[in-house]
């Protein structure tokens, strides 16, 4: 039995002929922070329906808690809170009736709503109804109700959107309390990966429907790294000399190209060169950002 | 059955911050006011019962042939409406309840509507009645029956609509059609043949075989309507479920 809150197993959803989502294997752990990169129509919102059962895979399961969903629906979804692409509302209920409407048929002790209605920072408009909300509110409203049944499993497809930057920043802090302080495990879906960087343990990278990256956040800056540029007289020969020294570069140009970049490791290129008398014009560091890795991997299409 | 119970629970806080109750009183105060003006002396009446009989069946025509399906096919685009519009469907069905539940619940809702709007039909004969001085001797078996079973025969109506207001998440068109397959109602229940099979013209076949004895060609054996009205109401609820069981949010 494993600890997988979240485990898919070649998750597809095939829309006339053409698959949305592709192939998706998942694995997200109790109590991680997981965040769901992709570009617009990259498969992010199909893969939470299914999540939640509001739609069916065309191929593939899903597992939450260890339960099968198409077995087990009900009782998995009494675990989980989510918001699936933009908020759910009632325009002519208040805030509060809003949760109101949720809680009987949750069941959540009544204190709840305020509770939660703080929590996003809506206790103030509270008693409005909600079709004169800012999108901003609306959205604060959608994550309220997502946390109203105490879930252990939030699913939240872009919570963000629509939300000027202290509001971004305070549910960023609020997400990254989760975990903590509750033991919940998040899925929180974006466009940016800037959005999730700081909060999120592990990211999964979607594009057009497929799964292209699936690691740790830290493994993720070890992929950005970069890489050391070297610019010497004789390329070629320094390329020999380097590779009987077991260190493998790309020649190109003018320039060797090297994977490795520890202090260690540099210094030994650069002595190893300078004894077999090369001339080395430049050492540079290319350091790629996050961002630029991601788009990247998003947008080239080369699998990491 | 509790998550049933649960889902009409959240429907009644919808419905009780909406104006609904507004749609309930028009056809029982129409039906009152043509009531109390109808001229029974004109009609030569033998005596108080025909009189009544008479005032029954012409307020129930007018009632059950234009407002009672009409209003069902509201009152189904109504218990929708909310969800359609801010994206409810998602949520209410990421909460732990099944679709089957929902879709039963959305159901009743319309049923117990329909329900309090024959109460207050029935207030409004027993009003008009009184108007006209006639208050002993009302046949009291005859007009429950008839309310009954003029609720009764909505319900098909009611699981029809609601299927169509559940697939089209336009709240005007389902009404726009129900409107217009209400009003050959007129034509249609004068036809024995179409009538007892024709959801729209259920109601009012219901509710006059029992306010008159000597309608003419309204007068239908009973059983062959329930017959009708059961087969049907299983069929477009079967229908509806399946359709929602499979609908993709
Ligand atoms: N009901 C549908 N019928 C046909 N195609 C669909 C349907 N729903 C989604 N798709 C397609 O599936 C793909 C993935 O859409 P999805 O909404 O999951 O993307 P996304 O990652 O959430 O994008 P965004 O960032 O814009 O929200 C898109 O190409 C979209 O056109
Ligand atoms: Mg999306």
């Amino acid at each position: 039995m494993n600890e997988w809150i979240i485990e898919t197993k070649g998750l597809s959803k095939r829309y006339k002929g053409r698959y949305a989502v592709s192939n998706l294997n998942l694995k997200i752990a109790k109590g991680d922070i997981y965040g769901f990169l992709g570009p617009n129509g990259a498969g992010k919102t199909t893969t939470i329906r299914m999540l939640l059962g509001l739609i069916k895979p065309s191929n593939g399961s899903v597992h939450i808690f260890g339960k099968a969903l198409n077995k087990e629906r009900l009782s998995i979804l009494r675990r989980v809170g989510s918001l699936v692409e933009y908020p759910s509302y009632y325009g002519h209920l208040s805030a509060t009736d809003n949760l109101e409407a949720i809680r009987r048929i949750i069941e959540a002790p009544k204190a709840r709503i305020a509770e939660v209605l703080s929590i996003v920072g809506l206790s103030k408009e509270a008693r409005r109804p909600v079709k004169g909300f800012s999108l901003g509110m609306k959205q604060r409203l959608g994550i309220a109700s997502a946390l109203l049944g105490n879930p252990e499993l939030l699913l939240l497809d872009e919570p963000t959107n629509g939300l000027d930057p202290s509001g971004i920043l305070e549910i960023r802090e609020l997400i990254k309390q989760m975990p903590k302080q509750h033991g919940i495990t998040v899925l929180i879906s974006s466009h940016l990966l800037s959005e999730v960087e700081l909060t999120a343990g592990t990211v999964g990278i979607i594009r057009q429907g497929e799964l292209v990256f699936q690691d740790t956040i830290a493994n993720l800056h070890q992929q950005a790294q970069g890489s050391m540029s070297l610019v010497v007289s004789d390329p070629e020969q320094a390329h020999i000399t380097l590779r009987q020294h077991g260190i493998e570069a790309v020649h190109r140009g003018n320039t060797l190209l090297l994977e490795q970049t520890s202090d260690h490791t540099v210094a030994r290129i650069v002595r190893t060169l300078v004894e077999r008398k090369h001339d080395i014009y430049r050492v540079e560091e290319k350091r790629k950002t996050l961002e630029e890795l991601f788009l990247q991997i998003v947008g080239e299409g080369t699998q990491l | 059955m509790n998550g049933f119970l649960r889902i009409v629970a959240s429907e009644r806080l919808k419905l009780s911050k909406s104006y609904i109750w507004i749609l309930l009183l028009i056809s029982p105060l129409l039906s009152l006011v043509i009531g109390v003006f109808l001229s029974l002396e004109s009609f030569g009446a033998a005596n108080r019962l025909e009189e009544y009989a008479l005032l029954a069946s012409t307020m129930s025509s007018f009632h059950a042939m234009l407002f009672l399906p009409i209003l069902t096919g509201i009152l189904s685009a109504f218990v929708c409406r909310y969800e359609h519009a801010g994206g409810g469907w998602k949520q209410l069905l990421t909460l732990p309840v099944s679709r089957v539940s929902l879709y039963l619940a959305k159901f009743s809702v319309i049923a117990i509507l329909l329900a309090l709007t024959q109460l207050l039909f029935l207030v409004a004969v027993i009003a008009a009645a009184a108007s006209h001085g006639i208050t002993d001797g009302l046949p009291w078996r005859l007009l429950l029956t008839s309310i009954g079973s003029g609720w009764l025969a909505c319900l098909p109506l009611a699981a029809l609509q609601l299927f169509v207001s559940i697939s089209w998440s336009s709240f005007a068109a389902p009404l726009v059609i129900n409107v217009m397959l209400t009003i050959p109602n007129m034509l249609i229940v004068n036809s024995d043949k179409i009538g007892p099979y024709y959801p729209w013209a259920q109601p009012m076949l219901a509710m006059l075989s029992f306010s008159d004895q000597d309608f003419g060609a309204f007068a239908l054996p009973l059983e062959t309507l329930l017959i009708t009205v059961t087969g049907s109401f299983t069929l477009f609820l079967v229908i509806g479920l399946l359709y929602f069981k499979r609908k993709e949010i």
